[in-house]
């Protein structure tokens, strides 16, 4: 269809260019695929040298028996979406902070939330969860219950005066 | 009542000064508290003044559901203030936790659970008017309380 | 030199909230900025998963009280494009009415902070007072001042009548007079100018490189809009411009948002002459099929995006919200670097923090060697000393 000649256009070039799988249109201005988690920081170089250069946001995902992260980048008129999986037994992915600078907090909140190691991150604080919170304690999995950990963290009882 | 303490009670009757605590509130009480001091509400002709430092304030308003992180360092704000003193849970998410309740980030029992609350007032969120007649109702409690 | 431990506990009574920014000094000269941060966490996404469709549009409108529109009609977006529903057209354009008057309410807030973080306290009592009547607008059309819950599955919850109509045009042309004045204050008056140029500067190849969103990004001169770049609800049938500017500094800020207001005012009149007829919503069935959808809104901040997937059921199994402020974050940190410290609590209100961030700006002076924690109302009432030294006072202007 020559109304979603773009969208077409990026489809093609992410399956030849990075093998993506699962590559879809779903509508106007959408393209969703599937990439290894290998190939990432380069199809992210490669996207925004096309254009696509606002990384809008990084959704981290738990499937089951994968993590993963779709990565939302868009040159403000196409938003195109890359997955990528990693198994849970250990959940690894590529930092795209060469490419996309601004990336550094949404990389750090996969790191927090769902436990998925980002490799070339920078030290620094965790986000969003704060200090005290137990760091292998991931909320975003689906297995990590919220009244669990109330029940293990009853009502706060301020210092006694 | 000694002199001093009807002094205390007299300035703190016509005067009383408010500190803001934000915690974990989605700004919406705050802007309202913050309305409160402008023009078309105006509580400084009531005497109320916002102070920055809880060393010079009566009344701690409070809003948001009270997320944990936060809740050590209101206990201690609240202890830095000179008595008499008093707590004003503002909106629903101060009085019960509101929509946060049951979230991993709030204290359950939201602000009750952490300081003795003097005055609830709810809405989500709260209408300056209603901030304006809640610290109106605790003034004449303080009052009723000192005769 | 030695190392003195800063105390980052409840010691400090001008904490309110626990974002603070990491300041290295040399002299007054920010030579680094570290951002720390640790917003309000209340685990919302992880909340949204345990409650329907319909409870979590009253969720997701408390991420942010100001801007609380943009989230509910984001998220309700995306839950009408996997439900596969027509969301009727005057439904659409209730809801982009709703949208610019969000937009007036919040630039005037704006406004008026930053005329108080200049210390140009009758501005922020003026837009404040002005504010009002666009609180007025939203009571009578929606019934709150603030969360005005206007979304439903499937379109609006509330009509609007001809009454109500012209009670929001009356006021809006009220704004518009008052606007002039705020425009012509922002752009001719010397002080506001002494305040805000070249302070927080932000060149275009930085705003591009760090994803840089709204104002913030328009004021380098990124003209990027959503309603323009790809527009939604009925923004396609609008007439309005996409203000950019070019100085790449606070002063631009202001200017741009002052601008959109009177692009807002314009958009609110043309929706209210042009409202379609129809019904204003559609019976949706709570159970959403299996999918996945992103979509973006400009909120008065940026660029909202969301996304979304559900799973068969009336709960969805995934959702993600990047308010604007996170992506303007890593650029108030190239803004504050090369700074002044008087700067700060300016440059920072300039990206319209849309939680009420750095309560806490801990400053280190690494030729002394000292370390020292600044509140937020500190840091404010230093910077505008140290201006009024040089010259720059608004207790002068009317």
């Amino acid at each position: 269809m020559s109304e979603f000649e773009k969208e077409e256009k990026i489809k093609a070039d992410l399956e030849k260019k990075f093998q993506a799988a699962n590559a879809q249109v779903q509508r106007k201005a959408r393209v969703w695929a599937e990439i290894e988690p290998a190939k990432l920081p380069e199809a992210m170089a490669w996207l925004k040298a096309e254009g696509y250069n606002h990384l809008a946001t990084v959704t981290g995902f738990d499937e089951g028996e994968n993590l993963g992260a779709w990565y939302h980048v868009t040159d403000t008129h196409l938003i195109v979406n890359l997955k990528v999986k990693t198994p849970r037994a250990n959940p690894v992915l590529p930092s795209v902070l060469k490419t996309f600078p601004g990336a550094l907090s949404y990389e750090r909140e996969l790191e927090d939330m769902l436990g998925i190691k980002v490799e070339g991150l920078p030290p620094g604080r965790r986000y969003p969860l704060d200090e005290d919170f137990p760091k292998d304690e991931y909320p975003l999995r689906k297995d990590w219950k919220v009244e669990e950990y109330i029940a293990k963290n009853p009502l706060f009882k301020p210092e006694a005066k | 009542m000694k002199i001093i303490d009807k002094l205390i009670t007299w300035s703190l009757l016509k005067s009383p000064w408010i500190l803001h605590f934000n915690s974990g509130a989605c700004n919406g009480c705050d802007i309202e508290i913050v309305d409160a001091l402008t023009p078309k509400y105006d509580v400084e002709r009531f005497g109320m003044l916002l102070k920055a430092t809880p060393r010079h304030a009566d009344v701690l308003v409070v809003s948001g559901p009270i997320t944990r992180q936060q809740a050590k360092r209101l206990r201690t704000i609240y202890d830095q203030m000179p008595e008499p003193k008093f707590v004003m849970a503002i909106g629903a998410c101060g009085c019960s936790g509101g929509v946060f309740d049951g979230c991993y980030g709030v204290v359950p029992g939201s602000l009750s659970s952490v300081l003795p609350v003097s005055v609830y007032i709810p809405g989500c969120p709260v209408r300056p008017e209603a901030i304006i007649d809640g610290v109106v109702k605790m003034i004449q409690s303080v009052e009723a309380a000192s005769k | 030199m030695s190392k003195i431990t800063v105390p980052f506990g409840p010691q400090h009574p001008a904490l309110k909230e626990p974002e603070n920014f990491m300041l290295v000094l040399e002299g007054e000269q920010i030579t680094e900025a570290g951002i720390n941060l640790g917003y309000n966490h209340r685990g919302m996404e992880k909340a949204a998963e345990n409650r329907t469709y319909i409870q979590n549009l009253y969720l997701i409108e408390r991420v942010c009280g100001i801007c609380s529109h943009s989230h509910t009609t984001t998220y309700i977006t995306n839950v009408e494009e996997l439900a596969k529903c027509e969301t009727p057209k005057r439904a659409l354009a209730i809801r982009t009415l709703f949208a610019e008057l969000e937009r007036v309410h919040s630039h005037l807030l704006w406004l008026g902070v930053a005329g108080y973080e200049m210390g140009f306290e009758t501005l922020f009592m003026y837009t404040w007072r002005d504010r009002e009547q666009v609180l007025d607008c939203l009571e009578l059309l929606s019934g709150n001042r603030v969360h005005y819950s206007i979304n439903t599955l499937g379109g609006v919850r509330r009509d609007i009548s001809a009454e109500q109509k012209a009670g929001v045009i009356k006021r809006i042309d009220y704004l518009v007079e008052r606007t002039n004045y705020y425009i012509k204050l922002a752009l001719e008056e010397p002080t506001v100018a002494a305040r805000t140029a070249n302070v927080g500067k932000l060149p275009l190849e930085v705003a591009i490189e760090r994803n840089a969103v709204g104002p913030t990004a328009r004021a380098s001169g990124l003209a990027r809009d959503v309603r323009k770049d790809e527009p939604y609800l009925i923004y396609n049938e609008l007439d309005f411009k996409v203000i950019t500017h070019n100085t790449n500094d606070v002063f631009g800020r202001l200017v741009v948002r002052a601008l959109e207001l009177v692009e807002s005012y314009k958009m609110i009149k043309q929706i209210l002459n042009n409202l379609p007829e129809g019904p204003i919503a559609v019976k949706v069935n709570m159970r959403i099929a299996p999918g996945e959808c992103v979509n973006h809104y400009e909120a008065p901040r940026g660029e909202d995006i969301h996304y979304l997937k559900s799973n068969g059921t009336d709960k969805p199994e995934r959702l993600k919200v990047r308010a604007p402020t996170l992506a303007n974050l890593q650029s108030v940190q190239y803004m504050l670097e090369g700074g002044w410290l008087a700067d700060v609590p300016l440059v920072i209100a300039a990206i319209d923090p849309c939680m009420s961030c750095t309560d806490r700006a801990v400053v280190w002076d690494p030729k002394k060697g000292k370390k020292q924690v600044y509140g937020w109302e500190e840091l404010r009432k230093m910077s505008i000393e140290q201006y009024k030294r040089r010259g720059v006072d608004f207790s002068k202007l009317s």
